[in-house]
């Protein structure tokens, strides 16, 4: 949903583990899960401390700008 | 021409039953044109009868989001129009969005033509101009005849099936679905006058209606993240079990603020969720996956952060309108600002 | 640089023993043509068909579309892809109208994301192309031809014609002379320093395919990694840049006729100074957009001195925000700008027209959209597509992205999605 974060204005913007649990993965262990929220959180708070002038993703390597799938978008 | 069987909606007030006191009686239906509907009748005139005006309480609606509809349907498909007409709800958000969805319903379930009306901030508007056709009214019903006579006008036309033009010449709610169309000159030479008029200081009408979302300058970065006072805010249903702020599942107006003063973690016995549009089994398991707060009380202990606020925010983020997002964010920003924090950490799903 | 285009026009194209241009009706000795394109190697037979406005007639398989150009006292056609290396822009220029050359895809096994071309019916009034007498090129690949070579050659054969059509007109005295006369942005005149100066940002390729080496699209350079620069509008009508392999919604028929560099050309002088073109190509990745971003609106703020530029992209979705990025950086220099873009909906929704919203852009003309579906008639021939000639003499329900020329990304196209 990160577009629609980038679309709708929100300036500081960290991609999350998923929909249904943005802040933890149910596959992984507790102890792992946590180490995860943590990372996220962590990333957070950096993006807290960046200097940022438009909605900025942090921590993607990607600018997910074409909609998923489908040759239309891609070409 | 053959005069048009119309059934009107009104809600509570708008069918004098009562006020806010009334807002949760049930579906009903009073023969000819009752209340509002009466103004209704008066634009029709020759060309059409109320034969039926039908009647349900805001709140009844609003609370029993899945049968209230099909309960309605049935009174109106019961009296055979050839238009339902609903409201004007003008800025009513609950009987807006109740008109909308008679209105979709009666299209989709009963293929009748629907019309209704409402104020451009009404969240009606943003749920339903897509599928149902809004004329926009004032707030208040000030202006009512004039308002309802327009309704009328619309409902007529589609009524009778005849073609309608543009959303600007026929006074309805664009409903923003695009239509290629072949028009004079060629974009080069349109995009050539619009860049003109732009430098000229002239107003232009964009080809694409741009997207409802200001810019919103950002806010500087934090300096000591060490002083620094951290909320922890979602839209993502999280709710204290029984939910007591009655925080909708869908289409939210409103949020709650609850408390974690002293709790080193959320325990999940003590929480829920409302939120409607994906699957909450993870996040009632454990509801750190929506609102950090074990992660963030780490953080606040090892001095990374200077405080964890004690109060979290929470609302439902599905079809909750522009509107309502925007006020709901407000207020809990003007609270937190008064509380003394400096950043927020808002989950969304 | 000053340019002369002259003009003859063509009412009649008939194939004969001779080719010539008499009066308005040309002659094309196809034997002769076709020897001349089946010489590449890389092709083991070609076919030429000829069809007229009003016939009852599909194109299918169409992948591009020229118009008969041809350089005359010494000048190079396509420098760098068809010719030698020369400066394009000056001098004289041969061209036909009414006559266009189709060049159809053989090789592609699918060819769902081919074009087509109605001479006749409802979809021939959304594109020149069913205005225009068309020789189609089909040409086969010879054994072990791949697909890049492929392209390449098909490519060339359709410059080669182009030439060789509009060659035809020989000395015959032009029905009407076209001059395209621009000096150095910086020069310009005391009387016409009031006007507001406009630059085109020209969007020549998307990176979204990496192009092949013998692609050339900006005299013959394959234009990889290429960074923004600048080139007299001039250049772009005289055939110093051809459409690359793919190119959805544009053909080299619109950039050979450029409509944003002939609007601007219209008005330069009156209501404008035409500043320059600046090129640029959607670039893949975020570090590199923001650099192409960067230099170019520097080149249309600083260079050209712009107060305000006008855009245009070609492929799909992120060549759309790149081309956004670079007109929010001209935006922010107080550069204002309007952006040529296409409806990118895919459920026919306003929502979903724009893949951005950057301060500032709220000036777009929009070419439709390719998604919307639309009801073509049967027809009674089909030309260029022998193995889809079942289904596409009959009625289909199509896009209006597949009619060839109904979309063009450059602005050349009358077709607008409303919203309504």
């Amino acid at each position: 949903m990160t577009p629609v974060a980038i679309m709708v204005g929100a300036n500081r913007i960290v991609p999350a583990a998923g929909i249904i649990h943005p802040l933890g993965n149910a596959e992984l262990s507790a102890e792992d899960e946590k180490t995860l929220r943590r990372q996220i959180v962590g990333k957070a708070l950096q993006a807290l401390q960046t200097e940022v002038v438009q909605p900025t993703v942090f921590g993607s390597d990607e600018w997910t700008t074409t909609k998923p799938g489908g040759e239309q978008a891609g070409t | 021409m053959q005069t048009l069987r119309v059934v009107c909606y009104l809600n509570q007030f708008f069918g004098q039953l009562g006020g806010e006191d009334k807002a949760g009686v049930g579906p009903q239906v009073m023969p000819g044109a009752v209340g509002a509907a009466r103004a209704v009748q008066q634009a029709l005139g020759e060309a059409g009868t109320v034969v039926a005006t039908v009647l349900c309480g805001d709140n009844y609606v609003a609370e029993h989001p899945d049968t209230a509809v099909a309960e309605l349907l049935q009174l109106v498909a019961a009296q055979h129009p050839d238009l339902v007409v609903a409201g004007p709800a003008f800025l009513a958000g609950r009987y807006g969005v109740a008109c909308g969805a008679l209105c979709a319903g009666v299209q989709t379930q009963l293929t009748v033509p629907a019309v209704t009306g409402m104020h451009a901030e009404n969240p009606g508007v943003e749920l339903y101009r897509r599928q149902v056709y809004i004329v926009p009214t004032g707030a208040e019903a000030t202006r009512m005849l004039d308002e309802v006579r327009r309704l009328v006008s619309l409902g007529l036309k589609l009524a009778r099936r005849e073609p309608l033009g543009s959303p600007t010449d026929e006074g309805y709610f664009p409903r923003g679905l695009t239509h290629n169309t072949l028009v004079d000159d060629n974009a080069a030479q349109r995009a050539t006058a619009m860049l003109l008029a732009k430098l000229a200081g002239q107003q232009i009408v964009s080809e694409v209606p741009l997207p409802d979302f200001p810019q919103i300058p950002a806010p500087p970065p934090i300096k000591e993240l060490r002083h620094t006072t951290i909320a922890l805010v979602t839209d993502g249903g999280f709710v204290p079990q029984g939910n007591p702020d009655r925080i909708e599942a869908l289409a939210a107006t409103r949020y709650g603020a609850y408390n974690i003063q002293g709790q080193q973690q959320l325990d999940p016995g003590q929480y829920d969720n409302v939120h409607r549009g994906y699957d909450t089994t993870y996040v009632k398991q454990d509801p750190h996956r929506l609102l950090p707060v074990d992660v963030a009380r780490e953080f606040e202990q090892q001095g990374t952060i200077g405080k964890l606020h004690e109060t979290v925010y929470s609302t439902t983020g599905v079809a909750t309108t522009l509107a309502h997002s925007a006020r709901m964010g407000r207020e809990i920003a003007a609270q937190l600002r008064a509380a003394g924090v400096d950043a927020v950490i808002l989950t969304s799903t | 640089m000053r340019l002369e285009l002259h003009w003859s026009q063509v009412e009649t194209f008939t194939a004969g023993t001779t080719t010539r241009l008499v009066g308005k009706a040309l002659n094309v000795n196809l034997d002769e043509l076709r020897a001349l394109l089946e010489a590449d190697v890389r092709l083991q037979l070609v076919r030429l068909d000829l069809t007229a406005p009003g016939d009852s007639c599909r194109i299918g398989r169409v992948v591009d579309v020229l118009a008969p150009r041809a350089k005359v006292d010494g000048g190079e056609d396509f420098p760098g892809v068809l010719g030698q290396l020369r400066r394009a822009g000056s001098g004289r220029t041969r061209a036909l109208t009414g006559v266009a050359v189709v060049v159809t895809d053989q090789q592609l096994e699918n060819p769902g994301s081919l074009a087509l071309i109605d001479m006749s019916g409802p979809a021939a009034a959304l594109t020149a192309f069913a205005h225009t007498h068309n020789m189609v090129i089909s040409a086969w690949p010879a054994p072990g031809v791949g697909r890049s070579e492929y392209l390449g050659a098909i490519r060339l054969a359709g410059l080669k014609a182009a030439v060789y059509l509009a060659q035809a007109a020989g000395d015959v005295e032009a029905d009407a002379v076209e001059v395209f006369d621009l000096p150095a942005p910086m020069r310009v005149p005391v009387t016409l320093q009031h006007l507001p100066r406009v630059a085109y940002v020209f969007q020549i390729h998307s990176h979204q395919r990496p192009t092949g080496i013998d692609e050339g699209i900006l005299y013959g350079d394959p234009v990889r990694r290429m960074l923004p620069t600048v080139v007299h509008p001039n250049e772009i009508l005289d055939g110093a840049i051809v459409r690359g392999f793919m190119g959805r919604h544009a053909t080299t028929y619109a950039i050979q006729n450029h409509p944003v560099v002939r609007a601007l050309y219209a008005q330069h002088g009156h209501t404008l100074w035409f500043a320059g073109v600046v090129l640029t190509v959607a670039q893949a990745t975020e570090p590199e957009r923001v650099r192409s971003a960067c230099l170019a609106a520097g080149l249309v703020a600083y260079v050209l001195g712009a107060d305000g530029a006008l855009f245009t992209k070609i492929g799909g979705g992120a060549p759309h925000v790149d081309m956004a990025q670079a007109a929010a950086q001209c935006e922010a220099l107080g550069v204002k700008t309007t952006l040529i873009v296409e409806d990118m909906s895919t459920d026919g929704s306003q929502e979903g027209m724009l893949l951005f919203n950057f301060p500032g852009l709220d000036a777009l003309v929009n070419v439709g959209s390719g998604q919307e579906r639309v009801m073509l008639p049967a027809m009674e021939s089909v030309i260029g597509a022998d193995d889809m000639t079942p289904t596409l003499q009959s009625a289909l329900q199509t896009s209006y992205g597949s009619i060839c020329g109904a979309i063009e990304q450059v602005g050349a196209s009358r077709l607008m999605a409303l919203v309504q």
